[in-house]
């Protein structure tokens, strides 16, 4: 499974993709399945259309959380989806509920794949 | 300090009208990422995890009342209210939104403030001895010198697009305070044997992904020169610097390949060629900056009966005078630490209330002066022992007097993979957690100097080749690992530190410390510091203590 993510052109927001809407919550946003990759690679590329709202779109893999839910399999996607450990006041975090229970219960720390081709890219 | 005349006050509101049309072409789609990406970290504007991060100069570490209350109003009003300082003496706000930017840098440009060359391959802000003009041990205030180079560094035509960003520092005191070794360029000031003062010129220190200490090319440059010698270095930097490879594009590897000598041999040839009379400044100018850095003190007894009988009657004040004060070159006055080290809480975040006590502290009881240390603290550099009390009171109660300076808990952390893209782990927590298990100030206070430098990727923000006990987070196999390195020092007996062992998961870095701490303790003699005793005995009983249970 997979997502699309970007920030805001605008504020630096960290946003996700869903059907053709950006929004701010990961739980909010379009799940790709394993057998869809032509509608998400559709999507991407709209999403790559729209550099005056958002800022390098890219696919992060999704995973079932161990509480339920899902969440970004790669450790630095779910801080981006969560906020800062540090500050758990900070950031979409502050908001809590299921969804953000999900993400914090979520380990592992493996990159996704759409993340190391952006930095390769770079 | 130094005031901005005309010029200097034109040139930061230009930049922030500048910047606010490069803003709106931006969103306007008349340019592309691609193309604004180096316009706006030429304005210290990067876009990291969860927002846009603004990285606001502080030139050598220096601040009065005004501008660190802008500071905290700007944090207040566009940010959360608090803001991180960093080991290059600058303010990061992490929560910034490209819209307020041009908003942002019209205020700061109001006191004097901006965030130019905070970023890209130019010449960086330059950091100076941040007990500059306080200190009894120092030939000169460094910060004059800084100021020079400041002003003729900053838009450098020829020096704006080098092979890689470029960073200076500068002291004129016997002990190094501001890491001269560790840098692309470190000066450090010496007197000539007739009397003419100069600067020991070392280049080619660096941490980062290949660390260095930096090589002396010049014992002894008159510093009537320094400009034209600076110039004489960054162009053949610029000539032979390796534009093909970011890794290697730092003039640290440009001096270990050709070597100390042939490098300082080219520097002097292109520097002889030169028309040093072109470059170096005027006397008059030079005296027009050393008067702006100018201080009346007024003639104190050496001794205050209200400090002292306070240090008499209450242990915490005397084991805060102990930590955080510091002599001053002139009787009656002290330098002092204010701690961004709470344990438990992030080093070197401070919130707006904070940062507004300390410009009001630093215009009531410091001559108008607060600094910025690389070590992620502030210091009030001119306050009367009479003060002191009164002034120690008020950082107490909003929690800035941990007695903490140069203890274990005084840990330099980078933001790490909390706020920044290029980080492989955390660092603040790994800081937090240490500190917190070091928050007995007895304890702390018992094992003596003890520098702990975090980062959280090998780009080394957080000195962890310079710590005497370094953690560098890793990426391994998926999961957040550190490497432990012991015995670096970035003072003046800079070291670079030695490989502990194989990485350590996240769980087993606090009681690793504690590994080393207590094997530290066990084969201490006298009053040496973790250093000392490191250097003394080596590697092999800390590699024991912190490996045993794997054997």
């Amino acid at each position: 499974m997979k997502a699309i993510t970007a920030n805001r052109l605008i504020d630096g927001e960290v946003i996700f993709w869903n059907q053709g809407q950006w929004v701010e919550r990961f739980a909010d946003a379009q799940i790709f399945g394993a057998d869809d990759d032509a509608h998400a690679e559709a999507a991407l590329d709209i999403a790559k259309g729209q550099p005056t709202v958002i800022v390098e779109p890219y696919f992060i893999d999704v995973e079932e959380a161990p509480t339920g839910g899902l969440a970004p399999v790669s450790y630095r996607e779910r801080l981006r989806a969560l906020g800062p450990t540090n500050l758990p006041h900070h950031g979409k975090q502050a908001e809590g509920g299921a969804a953000i229970e999900a993400l914090l219960a979520a380990t592992g720390h493996s990159r996704s794949t759409g993340r190391v081709n952006l930095i390769r890219r770079k | 300090m130094y005031r901005y005349d005309v010029i200097d006050q034109e040139m930061v509101q230009d930049r922030a009208r500048e910047f606010r049309i490069q803003v709106a072409r931006r969103l306007a789609g008349e340019i592309t990422e691609d193309q604004f990406k180096p316009l706006r970290l030429m304005n210290g504007l990067y876009l990291q995890l969860h927002a846009y991060m603004l990285r606001i100069a502080v030139p050598y570490g220096t601040l009065n009342g005004e501008k660190l209350r802008r500071l905290a109003h700007v944090a207040r009003t566009y940010d959360k209210g608090y803001g991180h300082f960093t080991t290059r003496t600058n303010l990061q706000l992490h929560w910034i939104k490209l819209r307020d930017v041009p908003d942002i840098l019209d205020q700061l440009a109001e006191v004097g403030l901006h965030a130019i060359q905070t970023s890209g391959n130019d010449i960086r802000n330059i950091t100076a001895d941040p007990h500059a003009g306080a200190t009894a041990d120092e030939l000169d205030d460094p910060r004059i010198w800084a100021e020079v180079m400041r002003q003729w560094s900053t838009f450098h035509p020829e020096f704006s697009f080098l092979p890689r960003k470029f960073k200076i520092a500068v002291t004129a005191a016997v002990k190094d305070r501001a890491a001269v070794k560790v840098y692309d360029i470190g000066l450090a000031m010496r007197r000539g044997r007739n009397g003419e003062l100069g600067f020991e010129v070392m280049v080619g220190g660096g941490l980062g992904r290949t660390p260095y200490l930096g090589s002396t090319i010049r014992e002894f440059l008159p510093t009537r020169h320094l400009l034209s010698y600076l110039q004489a270095i960054l162009r053949v930097y610029n000539r032979h610097g390796r534009r093909d490879n970011i890794w290697k594009a730092r003039i640290k590897v440009l001096v270990a390949s050709l070597g100390a000598e042939e490098f300082a041999r080219q520097v002097e040839a292109e520097w002889e060629a030169s028309d040093k009379e072109a470059v170096d400044l005027p006397d008059i100018e030079l005296a027009r900056i050393r008067a702006e850095f100018g201080r009346e003190f007024e003639t104190l007894a050496p001794r205050s009966t209200v400090f002292e009988a306070r240090r008499e009657s209450d242990p915490a004040f005397a084991r805060f005078v102990r930590r955080n004060v510091h002599a001053h070159k002139i009787p009656g006055y002290a330098i002092v630490d204010v701690s961004l080290k709470v344990p438990g809480e992030t080093p070197g975040d401070m919130s707006s209330e904070q940062m507004e006590l300390v410009a009001d502290l630093g215009e009531r009881f410091s001559l108008d002066e607060v600094r910025i240390n690389y070590e992620q603290n502030l210091i009030l550099p001119h306050v009367k022992l009479d003060d002191l009390p009164e002034v120690y009171e008020a950082l107490k109660g909003a929690g800035l007097a941990t007695p903490n300076m140069g203890l274990i808990s005084d840990i330099i952390a980078c933001p790490g993979l909390d706020y920044c893209t290029l980080a492989n782990a955390r660092a603040i927590p790994v800081a937090q957690h240490i500190a917190e298990r070091f928050a007995d100030i007895d304890v702390a206070e018992g094992i003596g100097e003890l520098k702990i430098r975090i980062s959280g990727c090998i780009n080394a923000c957080g000195h962890h080749h310079v710590g005497h006990i370094g953690i560098l987070g890793v990426d391994k196999k998926g999961e957040e690992f550190y490497q432990l390195t012991l015995g670096g020092s970035g003072a003046e007996d800079a070291t670079l530190g030695q490989i502990l062992g194989p990485a350590l998961p996240a769980n087993r870095v606090t009681d690793a410390v504690d590994a080393l701490v207590d094997t530290f303790l066990k084969v201490r003699e006298g009053e040496e510091r973790f250093l000392d005793t490191f250097r003394r005995v080596g590697m092999a009983p800390f590699k024991e203590a912190v490996y045993a249970e794997a054997h």
